[in-house]
């Protein structure tokens, strides 16, 4: 295929519908307490050469401190995809992720990610195939929803259709006039984390707040991670009648308070952002700056209360939370200020 | 004499934006400056209409600025949230009116790349982010308005990598390569731009106050169409840009320019 790093069976996995049905069928069915650590759950559930789907919205309700054991753990030859997938940045130029399957890896308005750029300029990673966010969420979605593809609107007319060896644009066959559309097959990444405000021991998971792909990703993985700010009875669960996810799709159930720090989780804390600008203006044009972020940040740093005492603590906490509840204006807007020091007071 | 200051090229860029919008419609939002236009109209001329956000997020009531098209603003209060394809779906199905996109390069067409410059292997310039839900935006929604700083390098006569398509090629390609809905502005410090309808070229529709047909044809790679009358823009109202400057952007994070 011409690839450096994904191997054939990387590639041809990530559309293998029967594939995914024998290793769904094989899974197992009992309804038990799945609870374990953080390490043991990827100790067991990811595995070096698996395809890793990115969950959440790049540092919302993102499963960021799973990433970081990933990162501990030293996990290699994992291929990335996501919509978006902005932690794929530093787990390709900490050499972690060397094949991609490109949506979105960015900063928003805080310009482009160098790292990125760096990783596949240099060679350290290359990218497989190029999607937009709604073509791959599609793809996802094919997956949930047990069919071999879906017909798509997106990604007509564009460059990407050259880029992406898995999608096809033909004539709709059911319609007698022109009518292009662009096939997309069901995607089925090896495994995905979700990280969610609560799940109970079982695994039957509650998503407050935008789900982005991660309903339709549970379905599509073959192992699923679940980490939670909260474990809660079953029976609270059932009396709300609002799971998400259903236990029978979850492997593993992480206890997790501050998963998704430094990002964002609602209901929960609001981001660290001083951290984002600091890994994005000050670290990303430098490797070396990179591998030290991680040393101090990841490899010195035990685990998410470590993190938290890094960042400043009780004080960094109690602020965190009270933005965010301002932010979903359950608390008055005026007790809190969103104001916070640019790292670098620029835009590029 | 007004004590308020003169629009600055951001400012007047937030305001335009805000004129594209018509009250009642849904919008498709994004962050920074089309956030700051969409903001602006729901304060001034367009009361009714309704932020949707390709995270999810819908119908959200008013708040700080957010940090990311995912950030809790983008959802705050909202009745409801939708996940990604279905946000997107929703485009398709005709229930979103306008929606914003920028990019690194926006061509006589108003195709778009936010993928690469120069292309992929060899002859690779500079990586960008990539399409994130840019592509799907400008493929279904019915009116897409492209927003940038527009100078020779980032308005070249074709782009080097089409994320969004806009028109393509020109004339019908954009119907005949099955796509729905197109590009019919693109805002600038310059001024306003549409597209004529039969060659689908980049064409002036308004300059903003001091700007001349000279000034914006220096800031493209390739020849701007000139109608017989170019207008030049009304500067917003001391009114309009006070609530700009107090209400929607009191932080200056979009509309500050840099360096001052």
């Amino acid at each position: 295929m011409g690839y450096r790093y994904i191997t054939d069976d990387q590639y041809n996995r990530l559309v293998d519908f029967k594939g995914a049905r024998e290793y769904h069928l094989k899974k197992d069915r009992a309804k038990k307490d799945k609870r374990m650590s953080l390490s043991e759950a990827v100790g067991q559930f990811v595995q070096d050469g698996d395809i890793l789907a990115e969950t959440g919205f790049s540092y919302v309700r993102s499963p960021i401190q799973s990433y970081f054991e990933i990162i501990r753990q030293g996990k290699k030859n994992l291929v990335s995809i996501g919509s978006p997938m902005s932690n794929t940045s530093y787990l390709m130029s900490l050499g972690l992720v060397n094949a991609i399957h490109l949506s979105y890896i960015g900063v928003e308005m805080r310009g482009n990610d160098k790292n990125f750029a760096r990783a596949i300029k240099t060679g350290m990673a290359e990218i497989v195939s190029i999607w937009s966010h709604g073509a791959m969420g599609l793809g996802f979605k094919a997956a949930q929803l047990g069919t071999p593809f879906v017909a798509s609107k997106q990604l007509l007319g564009s460059d990407m259709i050259k880029q992406n060896p898995y999608i096809k644009v033909i004539d709709n066959p059911l319609n007698t006039k022109e009518d292009p559309v662009c096939l997309i097959p069901a995607l089925f990444p090896d495994v995905c984390i979700i990280h969610v405000q609560r799940a109970d021991r079982f695994g039957n998971a509650v998503i407050e707040g935008p789900a982005i792909n991660d309903i339709a990703l549970a379905a599509a993985c073959r192992k699923v991670i679940i980490t939670a700010e909260r474990i809660v009875p079953e029976m609270t669960i059932r009396d709300a009648s609002d799971a998400a996810i259903p236990f029978w799709y979850v492997d593993a159930v992480v206890d997790l308070p501050y998963g998704a720090l430094p990002g964002c989780m609602p209901g929960y804390y609001y981001w660290s952002r001083e951290w984002w600008e600091w890994l994005v203006r000050i670290c990303t044009p430098k490797q070396e700056a990179v591998e030290e972020f991680f040393q101090e940040w990841v490899h010195e740093t035990k685990d998410q209360y470590e993190f938290i005492d890094k960042l400043g603590g009780i004080r960094f906490i109690d602020h965190a939370r009270r933005l965010m509840e301002a932010a979903q204006a359950n608390i008055d807007d005026s007790q809190v200020s969103f104001a916070y020091q640019e790292v670098i007071p620029k835009r590029d | 004499m007004s004590n308020v200051a003169p629009a600055n090229p951001l400012e007047m860029l937030a305001y335009n934006i805000a004129l594209e919008i018509e009250d009642d419609q849904i919008v498709y939002v994004g962050t920074g400056l089309p956030m700051v236009g969409a903001m602006l109209a729901k304060l001034t001329h367009a009361p009714n209409i309704t932020m949707v956000y390709e995270s999810g997020g819908q119908d959200p009531i008013a708040g700080d600025m957010p940090w990311s098209v995912g950030c809790p603003f983008t959802f705050r209060k909202s009745p409801m949230s939708m996940e990604m394809s279905i946000s997107f779906g929703q485009s398709a199905i005709g229930y979103v009116d306008i929606a914003f996109q920028g990019g690194a390069q926006i061509d006589m067409y108003g195709n778009v790349n936010t993928s690469v410059i120069g292309e992929y292997g060899e002859g690779l310039k500079a990586i960008l982010p990539g399409s994130g839900g840019g592509n799907d935006i400008g493929s279904l929604t019915q009116k897409s308005v492209l927003v940038g700083l527009m100078t020779p390098d980032r308005f070249p006569a074709k782009v080097d990598f089409v994320t969004t398509p806009g028109w393509l090629d020109g004339g019908d390609s954009r119907v005949k390569a099955g796509l729905m809905g197109g590009p019919t502005a693109v805002v600038t410090q310059v001024g306003v731009f549409d597209f004529e309808p039969e060659s689908k070229r980049m064409r002036i529709k308004s300059l903003n106050p001091g700007m001349t047909v000279e000034i914006a044809q220096m800031c493209a790679a390739f020849e701007l169409l000139v109608p017989d009358n170019v207008k030049v823009a009304d500067a917003p109202s001391d009114e309009v840009l006070t609530i700009l400057r107090e209400q929607v952007d009191p932080r200056k994070v979009f509309i500050k320019m840099p360096g001052m």
